[in-house]
């Protein structure tokens, strides 16, 4: 081995260097030769498979004596027909029917929908020109695109949705948008305020979103009114870097200010009304309680 | 329910008269999940306009100035009926390169290089696009793309700070590529003149 020495050592010095720093050997990183045995393709029972004990034909392999829905070896019943989950979950998903921004400016110029005031759920329902049906798992409304360009109107604007291009559009000529989310209950005192009032119900509390709608209500990117308004700020700046268009400062129109940041807090339905009062539109009137209770209940 | 009695024509909705004021929306109903216990270290307030980040020290901080740039809307080419003729949905966006001291110098320098075809006889640089249908998200696409040039250009300058050990490691590993080369060759040259019938002298 004299010629060879060096070259032999080295591969040895590697060879227990690299001994040192390996694991030890165990069951967990050892594996043996591919085929060197066969893995048993029908797992279900195991080693008492196949034909489970029950033998061949007659009436001790056909008379049910194996798992319910077996059949004997065909096609069961209960695999025959496939899955098909496309509609899976339907029932819970939440809808948001459209309103675009081409029907907004057109209510806007025909007078429609006032723009001195703040525009919420209440207010797109009582133009009597769109329907909302919570029994149908509707949420509210959501603002679409259509008509992006020519959008000119300066609202202060609440729905349930609306894509970043759609809150571009809003702010880039000096509005205020905001996403909210209304509960069920909400939503049926909100689409009709006068039936509402008129069956003597209070006002009831506005819910906090289900768990998968809180991240997108809490996101200044979705302008979501749990928000911070600091964030929601920033991100009014980088959306007008994004879309380019120099944002207007909303504090050079100070007699439009106070209705362009007007809003309701989280747990409010109606401007100006609070949870737990009640209005009798007949006498006009409306009661409030003076319980502490029912005080803290409607503030928790 | 004890019950108390307020007039509904007394009842009006709360509004600031406060000119100075931007948190109007805290007046009104508070409950307990109101933004400011929410967020108690917060000023609440979605009028502040941010100061515009600067691009210093040859770094581009990616705000591009809109009064600096001029944006013009042109008709798109392609199919689509009516729509393409009428419709101004093609959005240019473009600027004189030399005089852009928004963009850092040396970027500026390198850009104008990189787009030299596209630089118009008066300096203008036109950046283009018609992706989309609408005008808006076309000068959104047009600002990325600017934006994006921008960056690759500043990356373009960047040199990154190469370590002693690992020039020497490259400085090694070319000369050992270089060994390994030349003792191919010599092993091929040796293999094509063994291929050579014997001479009288060797």
């Amino acid at each position: 081995m004299a010629g060879v020495g060096n070259r032999v050592l080295a591969g040895t010095d590697r060879a227990l260097d690299l001994l040192r720093e390996l694991p030890r050997l165990s069951l967990s990183n050892i594996r043996s030769n591919p085929k060197a045995f066969k893995r048993n393709k029908r797992g279900r029972g195991q080693h008492g498979g196949k034909k489970h004990g029950a033998g061949n034909k007659g009436s001790g392999q056909r008379q049910n004596f194996m798992r319910l829905g077996y059949e004997t070896g065909n096609n069961p019943f209960y695999l025959r027909v496939p899955k098909e989950p496309y509609y899976k979950g339907h029932h819970i998903r939440r809808e948001y029917p459209p309103i675009s921004l081409m029907q907004l400016q057109t209510l806007i110029d025909t007078g429609r929908l006032d723009t001195s005031k703040p525009i919420d759920l209440t207010a797109l329902c009582n133009t009597k020109l769109f329907q909302l049906s919570p029994f149908e798992n509707q949420y509210g409304f959501q603002l679409t695109d259509e008509g992006l360009d020519n959008f000119k109107g300066r609202i202060n604007i609440e729905v349930q949705y609306a894509p970043e291009q759609v809150i571009a559009a809003i702010e880039k000529n000096g509005g205020v948008i905001t996403t909210a989310f209304y509960d069920a209950p909400s939503l049926i005192a909100m689409r009709d305020p006068m039936k509402f009032f008129a069956s003597g119900t209070p006002i009831p509390k506005r819910q906090m979103p289900p768990e998968n709608a809180v991240e997108y209500y809490t996101d200044p990117k979705n302008r979501g009114y749990l928000a911070d308004p600091d964030l929601v700020a920033l991100e009014r700046f980088k959306l007008a870097q994004k879309y380019g268009y120099e944002l207007p400062d909303l504090k050079k129109d100070p007699e439009l200010l106070p209705m362009m940041l007007e809003r309701k807090d989280p747990r409010q339905i109606f401007f100006g009304l609070n949870p737990g009062w009640l209005v009798n539109l007949k006498d006009k009137k409306i009661f409030e309680p003076e319980d502490e209770q029912l005080l803290e209940y409607y503030r928790s | 329910m004890a019950v108390s009695f307020s007039n509904f024509c007394c009842l009006r909705r709360l509004l600031i008269s406060s000119t100075s004021c931007s948190r109007a929306y805290l007046s009104g109903f508070k409950s307990n999940l109101s933004l400011d216990k929410l967020y108690p270290t917060s000023r609440l307030d979605i009028t502040t306009i941010p100061k515009a980040p600067e691009s210093k020290d040859g770094k581009f901080s990616g705000y591009i100035p809109m009064d600096r740039i001029q944006v013009n809307y042109v008709r798109s080419g392609g199919p689509g009926g009516q729509n393409v003729n009428c419709v101004s949905t093609k959005t240019e966006v473009r600027f004189h390169l030399a005089s852009a001291d928004w963009i850092p110098e040396p970027i500026r320098v390198k850009l104008a290089e990189r787009v030299k075809n596209q630089i118009s006889k008066e300096g203008y640089f036109i950046v283009k696009s018609e992706r989309t249908r609408s005008q808006q998200l076309n000068l959104a696409d047009t600002l990325d793309k600017l934006r994006n040039l921008i960056h690759s250009v500043a990356q373009s300058l960047v040199v990154p700070e190469v370590s002693e050990e690992t020039l020497e490691r490259q400085r090694r590993l070319r000369e050992r590529a270089a060994r390994e080369r030349l003792k191919e060759k010599r092993a091929h040259s040796m293999t094509k003149q063994g291929r050579q019938s014997p001479t009288l002298d060797s």
